[in-house]
């Protein structure tokens, strides 16, 4: 148990106190004004900044304010003294002259004037290294996997060599805690908890970036993921969803949950989606092949490729799944000519057969994204075969 | 006796015994004390300007003085002594800087009379070094800010200046040498390293610009006491700012001591999301704008390179930490832009919708004419490659405001090459090849900002520049 703070504050008044003098002077009397308050703020996303309360005895005239931290990671370039207005029945009106810093010493010293003696509210805050926050998210979800309970929770890792007392410790967003921080220890607070939060789970395959999963055979590699919008139609997108580890458990139907994985959740903007990769989907196989490959010149040197890919699909679960199906236009291009470096400029051919088209959201210039739904083995075991095409031009290659 | 004078350097002693460079080894001396001391110091150089005044008793005929600077690190070739009273009936008639004494030197001053005058001592010194820095504390409606601009002195030198009146220089002068380097070498050893108008150039750059102050009677009022801030005295002169601190501070060597040169109560500024990825890499960052004028309760100063510490009222009874940025030196009536980087709760991007070419024209060369070699058959093809061409790609920036205001956005992309650019976004040029959008984003709204580059390639390439079109583009 410490019986001193590293960060300590001292106060002495009067003229004796000037600055030459303190420099040699080493026998003084001084008081310690106790916090009031500490405030802990966690919204930057790299810098902890703290404030203190306290109530500082000054007498009138000037003051001398000494604030060391030794062995902690204050900046001290951060650190701000402000006075509080005095109250209206209050008379002492106290102002900061100067602050010094001595020599190869954490230390500094506020030079303060007073208009009368009494005590002056005061809040110093200063930016504080190795005190710091991260997020991290439980999601349980339902039996269906229909929707998930998602908990957010904040971290707070205290190496800074100083502790607080309660403590209000607020993240920029949610619920604002008050806590005491202990030194080196590490505390976890519930942020927020969202039930029946809707989530999709998608099987995506995409050669050029979740390439195959057995080449010679053609079979690409297949990830399952959850879903979720951070919007308020699915509970959310009050605030952006940090960066954190999601830790994925699911209701096993005999109430008790499973692990199913867990995955980083990246830094989710309001309104757009958090897809937390689960594992590879072994049950649906997608089998790959260039079914055709065809140039045509147009003049010269230059030509257009006509390209027709050709997926075997099959669905080995007793689930109908729908199957993302996303491929890269450089890509197939890189497969099929050269990367020449330009822009694909290509056109959609007659013979593609994905039912609705091209997913227009998810559509862009580089990529094309089509939606196949997949119905599930039969009763005996057997899975049936669905074979689709992307027929596809590339334009005006050299 | 120079064991505790030691504590005193720079010292000076007037000698009781003719001549001084001599082989004595018994001496008498007295040791003038210092009346008054003057620091002027530049922030672009390790260099202060330190002129101190002493009163001396003189006897008609010669009079050897004794400077010394044990442990600090005062440049020798700068040393000067000038007469304040008498000047007319008082002479340096030489200077020696003894080989086995470093960091010494003698005067042999001729004095017409036998009384006191006031003589002024200056030299540069390295060690002594002063910085700006600001502080805002912005409200919660992040419309106005609460702006302080503090000085920092820091004493490094080794010598203790008390109750000095203080000059802080505000620009660049030019050295040939550097203080902190002349300071470590023995006076003799000075000529083997230096320009034979170092010297003089250097006195022009930093005593020349102070003429006009040290005219002044400078500080006598002691800091002990004072109840109010030291005020900072602002004026230009010259290509340079001189900030005078009120009265005279005392900074024990080590350490270091920081003041308040300004403060503004209620500064008014902007917020602009800006995408210029030259100045702030590849991302819409958030910016505050104001400008160093008297409207903006500012404009006193020029701003000195100095690091702005930004603080917001969080609105919950306390402050939080946004940024800490370097600025440049801010000259009166220039603008102040504080760089906030990305909002998480802006979002940006730019989406390629489509890409198409056109325009495609091919160089032809050599024989057309091919014969097949079984039959004989002949073929006609025309042997060319393609040798111009235009790109197309057609864009939207996306901008997503998730915060609580509207928000005013500029966009700046460059655009080498050839190239036209076509939208309805009222665009304009910011400079031959860069493009400058400008839009504003309601709350919880999004901006589709369609358009079309057309990059002209190849043999097509004709200029290297943009042109705007005006033009509605489909996606």
């Amino acid at each position: 148990m410490r019986r001193f703070p590293y960060l300590t504050l001292c106060v002495a008044g009067g003229l004796m106190f000037l600055l030459p003098k303190t420099a040699l002077a080493r026998i003084k009397l001084i008081t310690l004004p106790v916090r009031e308050r500490v405030e802990i703020q966690l919204d930057h996303p790299s810098a902890t900044l703290v404030e203190e309360e306290r109530l500082v005895p000054l007498v009138k005239g000037l003051n001398q304010v000494d604030f060391s931290w030794a062995n902690t990671a204050i900046d001290p370039e951060t650190i701000l003294l402000r006075v509080l207005a005095p109250a209206g029945d209050q008379p002492l009106d106290a102002r900061v002259l100067s602050v010094s810093y001595p020599p190869n010493e954490a230390a500094l010293v506020w030079e303060v004037a007073a208009s009368a003696s009494g005590s002056a509210r005061v809040r110093i805050s200063y930016v504080l290294g190795n005190l710091s926050k991260s997020f991290n998210y439980r999601a349980v979800a339902s039996h269906d996997e229909q929707t998930l309970t998602l908990a957010q929770y904040m971290r707070l890792q205290n190496f800074a060599n100083e502790e607080y007392a309660a403590s209000g410790l607020y993240a920029g967003f949610g619920k604002q805690f008050l806590r005491p921080v202990g030194l080196n220890e590490t505390k976890e607070m519930l942020v927020e908890r969202v039930a029946a939060v809707p989530i999709r789970k998608t099987y995506t395959c995409d050669p050029a970036e979740f390439d195959y999963l057995d080449r010679p055979k053609n079979k690409l590699r297949v990830p399952m993921h959850y879903v979720l919008k951070n919007d308020a139609a699915n509970q959310l997108g009050r605030a952006p969803l940090p960066y954190g580890k999601v830790r994925i458990f699911q209701d096993d139907g005999h109430g008790s949950t499973a692990f199913l994985g867990e995955d980083w959740g990246q830094f989710t903007p309001i309104d757009d989606e958090l897809r937390l990769f689960l594992g590879v989907a072994q049950d649906i196989v997608v089998v790959r092949t260039i079914e055709r490959n065809h140039k045509q010149r147009v003049a010269g040197n230059l030509e257009d490729i006509d390209v027709v890919i050709k997926y075997e699909l099959e669905n080995f679960k007793d689930q109908p799944a729908v199957l993302d199906v996303r491929e890269n236009l450089r890509y197939i291009r890189n497969e099929v000519y050269r990367d020449t470096g330009r822009d694909v400029q290509w056109v959609l051919g007659p013979e593609t057969t994905f039912a609705g088209g091209v997913d227009r959201e998810k559509t862009t210039c580089e990529q094309v994204v089509f939606h196949a739904e997949l119905p599930p083995r039969a009763a005996e075991g057997q899975a049936a075969k669905v074979v689709h095409k992307l027929h596809v031009t590339l334009k005006n290659e050299w | 006796m120079h064991t505790t004078f030691r504590r005193l350097v720079p010292g000076l002693i007037v000698a009781a015994c003719l001549p001084l460079a001599t082989a004595r080894n018994i001496d008498l001396s007295t040791v003038p004390h210092r009346d008054t001391v003057q620091l002027t110091i530049y922030n672009s150089e390790d260099l202060t300007l330190v002129r101190e005044t002493r009163v001396l008793t003189f006897k008609q005929g010669v009079n050897p003085l004794q400077f010394s600077w044990a442990n600090t690190l005062i440049d020798p070739t700068s040393v000067e002594l000038t007469f304040r009273t008498q000047p007319d009936q008082l002479t340096v008639l030489d200077t020696t800087f003894p080989h086995d004494k470093p960091q010494m030197l003698y005067w042999n001053v001729q004095s017409d009379f036998d009384g006191e005058a006031t003589v002024e001592i200056s030299y540069f010194t390295s060690g002594i070094s002063w910085s700006a820095d600001y502080v805002c504390l912005a409200n919660a409606d992040e419309t106005q800010m609460h702006l302080d601009g503090f000085v920092r002195i820091v004493n490094r030198s080794g010598e203790q200046y008390e109750n000095a009146q203080i000059r802080l220089v505000v620009g660049t002068i030019n050295l040939v040498e550097k203080i902190a380097q002349l300071a470590q070498i023995p006076m003799d050893k000075v000529d083997q390293l230096r320009e034979a108008v170092r010297s003089e150039l250097r006195l022009r750059a930093a005593r020349g610009i102070m003429k006009p102050a040290s005219q002044a009677e400078y500080g006598s009022a002691d800091e002990a006491g004072r109840l109010d801030e030291a005020k900072i005295i602002k004026e230009g002169l010259s290509e340079y700012f001189i900030y005078t601190i009120e009265g005279t501070q005392t900074i024990p060597d080590g350490w270091a001591k920081r003041m308040r040169s300004f403060e503004g109560e209620a500064v008014p500024f902007r917020i602009q999301y800006r995408y210029r990825p030259q100045e702030y890499g590849d991302q819409l960052v958030r910016m505050y704008l104001l400008t160093n004028d008297t409207p903006s309760e500012l404009g006193t100063t020029p701003l000195p390179d100095g690091v702005v510490r930004v603080f917001r009222d969080n609105g919950r009874d306390g402050l939080s930490f946004l940024v800490a940025q370097t600025i440049k030196y801010v000259p009166i009536g220039d603008k102040i832009e504080l760089n906030f980087g990305p909002d998480p709760e802006v979002i940006f991007e730019l989406i390629k919708l489509r890409a198409f070419r056109d325009n495609l024209w091919l160089h032809i060369h050599g024989t057309d004419l091919f014969r097949r070699a079984d039959d004989g058959a002949f073929q006609i093809d025309v042997n060319s490659t393609v040798a111009g061409w235009d790109d197309h790609e057609i864009y939207t920036q996306r901008i997503r405001n998730y915060t609580a205001k509207p928000i005013a956005v500029e966009i700046r992309r460059t655009l080498p090459g050839h190239v036209v650019f076509r939208s309805a976004l009222q665009a304009k040029l910011h400079d031959y090849q860069t493009v400058e959008l400008r839009t504003a984003v309601e709350p919880a709204k999004r901006a589709d900002l369609l358009f079309e580059v057309v990059r002209h390639q190849g043999r097509n390439a004709t200029q290297h520049n943009v042109t705007l079109e005006d033009a509605a583009v489909q996606p």
